[in-house]
């Protein structure tokens, strides 16, 4: 479980994350989710003891980052971003020293590293230099070094950059057995990532949290307006004119020409009144005698929803 | 207590897996050797003494030890690992201990390979044993000094580079300072002031064969602030 309340880090007169509160219950996959230079590198930094908040507190299993770093050091396994490792060891030798840190010893500290290694597909290159190894292998490699000791607590930034998509699938379904036991933090830009393992987001900007509940709670939230897009054989600024008038329809633009004749036009409908529009479009069409070439509803994707959540946010 | 050993033992392999090692294991070795042999004229001589071979030791440890300790820290920032040891359960006494042990294993290496220079000098002369453990214990403990101000210095850089340079520099000014006061006309009080912060100063007994508690005293302080100073500055680094 880990309980973040007031946070708040800076560095120097800068301050990355502004008051950020939130708790992950045990079993729970919590996506962070922002643009980059949004906090969530910096909320995982405190949350694993490297770096101090400047206000507020993480408590990690009742483990406060402060009073008890080296205890939460032990029960949270990290995979920081960018991978780091020492390029000049072996895969064997690596994860040896890992577990040497963590402190293990015995048949216990072979039962885990052959477990780690197996479990992120790494027995065929176990004795390689990692300075040979792909990116996607570097990738599991460090994967597994956070899971080396079984943590109760998992922290990933960015877990599945750099895999193919055969390996994100495999990396996925082993988060996703593991979140069943544990407690995960994970940050992405993949927003189907999000759908895919967590049962709750974070959505981060400039420092702040902007959104958070669960990705389809947020997405009904955030759908908000529909884009209707059509092609009108004849004047597309009449056209406009005539569906301004229609009551759901917030805005009907004309956006250019498409080919010689046939004009783009643009209308925006509220949450909700995308059919409404739609048919007004036809009934327009129709009333008129206006040929309609073509008529495409743009669906708000998760993407769409999330740039313009942080985007609007940093232009306030 | 685990935690240094294990850090030692990976900084280690990390010398020897490297180039860095035997490079400063052979320079070490060639250049005491030829600086002795050549330019202190130990034959042309004719004395039983090693004092030659020691004289220089304050200069060739002050070129040679930032060489092996600048990429303590420094290499960790450049390699994003610095991040993964600060969030293993490590203490920071442990990981600054046990790079410390590690750079100081690669110097007794050298030191244990330069023994064979003494041995066959001792086969032209009566040398005088207790003057060459007095020798030994004083390049160790200077050696000593200089791996803790090293490893300090890498730990303030962002570079191996610049953590060479400022170790370097560093310690060619506190070996020659001593060479100073006799230069320069200065008070008494300052002069000895100077010579009480001169590496060479200090080892200068060792090198004559007196084991002077002053000397120890000097030696370890400095090397156990450096620590200390290191293991602050992985603290602050949590905090700015």
């Amino acid at each position: 479980m880990i309980e973040v309340s007031g946070l708040v880090k800076r560095y120097g007169s800068f301050a990355a994350v502004r008051g950020v509160s939130f708790t992950v219950d045990t079993g729970r996959i919590v996506g962070l989710l922002g643009p980059n230079g949004a906090g969530k590198t910096t909320i995982m930094k405190v949350l694993t003891g490297y770096h101090r908040p400047s206000e507020g507190c993480a408590i990690l299993d009742g483990k406060d980052v402060v009073e008890d770093p080296i205890g939460v050091k032990s029960m949270v396994g990290y995979l920081p971003e960018g991978v780091p490792l020492y390029l000049d060891m072996t895969v064997t030798e690596y994860l040896g020293f890992i577990a040497d840190a963590r402190g293990m010893s015995g048949p216990g500290r072979k039962r885990s590293l052959d477990k780690a290694i197996d479990d992120c597909g790494l027995s065929t290159v176990a004795g390689v230099r990692m300075e040979r190894l792909s990116k996607g292998f570097r990738q599991r490699v460090g994967l597994a070094q956070a899971i080396l000791h079984d943590p109760a607590i998992l922290i990933l930034d960015e877990p599945t950059t750099g895999l193919d998509p055969n390996q994100i699938l495999e990396i996925r379904s082993l988060i996703l057995s593991l979140g069943a036991r544990k407690t995960v933090i994970l940050s992405t830009h993949i927003l189907q990532e999000v759908e895919a393992l967590c049962s709750e987001v974070l959505i981060l900007n400039e420092g702040r949290i902007v959104a958070q509940g669960s990705a389809a709670q947020i997405a009904a939230d955030m759908q908000g307006d529909e884009r209707l897009e059509c092609l009108v054989k004849g004047s597309g600024k009449a056209a406009a004119e005539a569906l301004r008038l229609v009551p759901c329809v917030l805005s009907a633009d004309p956006a250019g020409v498409a080919a010689p004749g046939v004009e783009r036009l643009r209308v925006v409908a509220g949450h909700g009144d995308g059919d409404t529009a739609a048919e007004a479009v036809f009934d327009w069409a129709a009333a008129n005698g206006a040929k309609l070439l073509e008529m495409r509803r743009e669906r708000l994707s998760m993407e769409d929803i999330f740039v313009r959540l942080t985007g609007e946010e940093s232009r306030r | 207590m685990s935690g240094t050993t294990t850090i030692a033992r990976r900084e280690i392999a990390s010398y020897f897996n490297s180039p860095v090692a035997y490079i400063f294991i052979v320079a070490f070795l060639l250049s005491c050797g030829t600086l002795f042999f050549f330019f202190e004229r130990f034959f042309a001589a004719g004395q039983a003494t090693m004092r030659g071979y020691f004289a220089l030791m304050p200069f060739v440890l002050s070129v040679l030890i930032p060489a092996l300790t600048m990429r303590l820290w420094a290499e960790e920032r450049r390699q994003g690992t610095y991040e993964l040891l600060l969030t293993m359960p490590f203490g920071d006494g442990e990981l600054v201990l046990g790079k410390y042990l590690a750079a100081m294993a690669v110097v007794s290496v050298a030191m244990a390979l330069s023994l064979p220079v003494p041995l066959l000098a001792s086969m032209f002369g009566r040398f005088d044993a207790g003057v060459i453990v007095s020798e030994y214990l004083g390049a160790m403990m200077m050696a000593s000094a200089a791996t803790a101000i090293g490893q300090a210095v890498s730990g303030a850089s962002r570079n191996q580079i610049s953590a060479f340079m400022a170790t370097v520099l560093i310690l060619l000014s506190l070996s020659l300072l001593s060479q100073a006061t006799t230069w320069i006309e200065l008070p008494l009080w300052l002069a000895g002031a100077v010579n009480w912060i001169s590496l060479a100063y200090h080892f200068s007994s060792f090198a004559r064969g007196v084991i002077d508690t002053r000397d120890v005293a000097y030696f370890a302080l400095l090397t156990a602030g450096c620590l200390w100073v290191t293991t602050r500055l992985l603290s602050t680094g949590k905090w700015s």
